[in-house]
């Protein structure tokens, strides 16, 4: 790997996950020397454990965290309010691997749903027109299945309900994907063993990652320096106000300074606006890049919200690839049913000790023993839809809370919009109503788990007032400070992040060689 | 020799019964209560304050007759202390010891890890057959061909 001086002004990514790893191997490949901090340690696809709790403890993001407002996370898990990973390749090593695109009135949202109040829609400043070529892009480097000639992962046993109770409540659009793991051999990566472990990483690579394609991809061209266990605290800047340099600790707390010519902020929706507000100076001090006063705010999540039904029959729902299995039907805006914006659903499965705990957190007794007792009958799904962005739904720096070098925590504020509110309750009715098609004897509403999906906090705007970023994701204040993960969108959609976070940094890194090229930078 | 402080068999007991109350799973034997017991133990060693949480929580059950209560009688008993330290400091680290137990999966029909063995593609992943078999290509696809 090449050795890049901390004195060389480079870029410098901040996280090495959708975002930052994409931003390393795009921004390499066209020549750009890069240093890659993550803020974990370097775990390989040998490494990882087929144990929830054990792999928990070995992957997740576990430093301090704080939690506020009236979400049941803040009730329920307190210190946890994101299941995250804290390792090279950052959530790309655990995600499930659902590739939906947003729809064109995704990238619309204010106009298409009009003004909601307590929501701060607005429109992004980007269309699904301009997004097209890079989520082609982004669906070639993911491999996911029914896109571009790849093949159709098989029905696993946990999809054979869902798509018969999808089939008999009258949907049309049920899949086994798109989904970013291999049915058959690509990219240089094997096929899926169905051994249904992804939360706790895929030790058989066949599943995309940042960890088994752009990182040692960036690395082989010779201008990628990758750091682990060194963890961004402070972006500083010269005199015009231009980002120079990123400080950061290795895991002995000795404080580090990298030269930088642009930054990339990808730390993930709630450590990188943490790092722009730890980065206050005198020239910035509500933080970097805050004139608007927006950096943590219009927090996202996705709705979220799971059902787990129990069968006559076995199910065996861990068995085979977790996710692939999505129903687009409720995903259309369709104010009729008394919300705006839409859903998907997609299969889930959780072993008997994540079971245990998220079911229904802080239940003991015989019903939920029924439902333990019925685990192999068991079959589940999850619910991810649009939520509202909210100007309160806020990352800000804890008050009281500490990290173990001293530096304040993130406290994560979060309250549901009634709009969401109405969102969940229509679609458990709409879960009950196809599990009982599909034969089942008992259904269970399982609350929103701790967040997954991590969404907006430093948005993009057209106007500077509106939000942190412009059209490009570069920071409205700072020319040379840019912002490559899901903390840039603008609004949620309703689909799974990752193929978006991963098309928006290739059309980034794009726009970052261009400019550097051209002397803009 | 000072008088020992700790848990004792009468106590582990009572720690066990109270186990089975919070989850009562029928086909459990008594040796997975006790071993989840030993589990919640084990976690209150982590400091002075946890271990009195427990020990003083333990006595309190005896003091109540936790031990000769019906399953019902039991059961509104833990109603009353939901919520308090020592019920958190028993369903928090027994909860995670009791679904973790090797034991439970078979029981419960989990297989656990599975890669070691070729994952499930050979082992039954897609081997539900009392439903028809789905489609699995999107709708617009299946119109197309």
């Amino acid at each position: 790997m090449k050795k890049i001086e901390n004195s060389e002004e480079v870029v410098v990514i901040v996280g090495s996950g959708a975002g930052g790893g994409t931003m390393a191997y795009e921004l390499t490949k066209a020549g750009i020397p890069c240093v890659l901090l993550e803020a974990g340690p370097h775990l390989t696809n040998e490494d990882y454990v087929n144990d929830e709790w054990e792999a928990f403890g070995q992957m997740a993001w576990l430093d301090g965290r704080a939690t506020s407002g009236s979400w049941r996370v803040a009730k329920d898990f307190p210190d946890l309010p994101a299941w995250i990973v804290k390792a090279v390749g950052g959530t790309t090593t655990h995600w499930a691997g659902a590739t939906p695109r947003f729809k064109d009135y995704e990238f619309k949202a204010l106009s298409t749903y009009g003004k909601l109040e307590g929501a701060s829609l607005l429109d992004w400043p980007i269309s699904l027109e301009e997004m097209e070529p890079y989520y082609d892009k982004a669906e070639k480097a993911l491999g996911s299945t029914h896109r571009h000639g790849r093949p159709p992962l098989p029905a696993n046993n946990n999809y054979k309900v869902f798509a018969n109770g999808a089939e008999r409540v009258g949907y049309k659009f049920y899949a086994t994907g798109p989904y970013a793991t291999n049915a058959e051999p690509y990219d240089g990566r094997p096929a899926s063993v169905q051994d249904g472990f992804n939360f706790q990483g895929d030790k058989q690579k066949s599943k995309w990652s940042t960890l088994v394609r752009e990182i040692p991809r960036a690395i082989e061209t010779g201008l990628c320096e990758l750091r682990a266990d060194s963890h961004a605290v402070q972006i500083t800047h010269d005199s015009s106000g231009k980002a120079d340099a990123v400080l950061y600790l290795d895991a002995e707390g000795n404080l580090h300074r990298q030269a930088a010519k642009v930054v990339c902020v990808a730390g993930n929706s709630i450590e990188s606006p943490r790092l722009l507000l730890l980065s206050a100076s005198s020239m910035f001090p509500d933080g970097l890049a805050n004139s608007s006063g927006e950096v943590g705010c219009n927090y996202m999540r996705h709705l979220t919200g799971s059902m787990y039904a129990r069968f006559e029959k076995p199910v065996h729902m861990y068995r085979g690839e977790t996710m692939a299995g999505i129903i687009a039907d409720e995903q259309p805006h369709n104010p009729s049913r008394g919300f705006v914006g839409g859903y998907y659903m997609e299969t889930l499965a959780l072993g008997p000790s994540f079971l245990a705990s998220f079911v229904e957190p802080g239940a003991w007794g015989e019903d939920f023993t029924e439902m333990m007792d019925a685990y192999a009958n068991t079959a589940g799904m999850w619910i991810v839809g649009e939520d509202m962005p909210q100007t309160s739904n806020r990352i800000t720096l804890s008050d009281s809370s500490k990290d173990k070098w001293g530096l304040p925590v993130a406290n994560v504020n979060y309250d549901d919009h009634a709009n969401d509110v109405s969102m969940r309750t229509y679609a458990y009715e709409k879960a009950e109503a196809l599990y009982k098609a599909a034969g089942a004897i008992g259904t269970h509403r399982t609350p929103p788990y701790p967040s997954t999906h991590n969404l907006g906090s430093l948005r993009m705007s057209e106007l500077p007032k509106d939000g942190v970023l412009n059209r490009w994701g570069c920071a409205h204040d700072v020319k040379n400070l840019f912002v490559s993960d899901g903390s840039v969108m603008t609004t949620g959609g309703a689909a799974n992040p990752t193929l978006t976070i991963v098309a928006l940094a290739i059309r980034q890194a794009e726009y970052i060689a261009k400019s550097l090229n051209a002397g803009d930078l | 020799m000072p008088e020992s402080t700790e848990t004792n068999t009468e106590e582990r007991k009572m720690l066990s019964e109270m186990l089975r109350v919070l989850y009562p799973h029928k086909s459990f034997g008594t040796e997975i209560y006790q071993k989840t017991a030993e589990a919640v133990i084990g976690a209150s060693e982590a400091s002075p304050a946890q271990k009195l949480t427990l020990q003083t929580g333990i006595r309190e059950l005896g003091i109540a007759g936790f031990d000769k209560m019906d399953p019902r009688e039991a059961t509104n008993y833990l109603k009353s202390i939901e919520g308090n330290a020592f019920f958190a400091a028993v369903t928090g680290p027994g909860l995670v010891a009791l679904y973790s137990n090797h034991d439970v999966w078979n029981l419960l029909g989990y297989e656990g890890a599975s890669h070691h063995l070729g994952g499930y593609v050979n082992r039954g992943f897609d081997d539900l057959d009392w439903l028809p078999e789905p489609r699995i290509t999107e709708y617009e696809e299946t119109q197309k061909s």
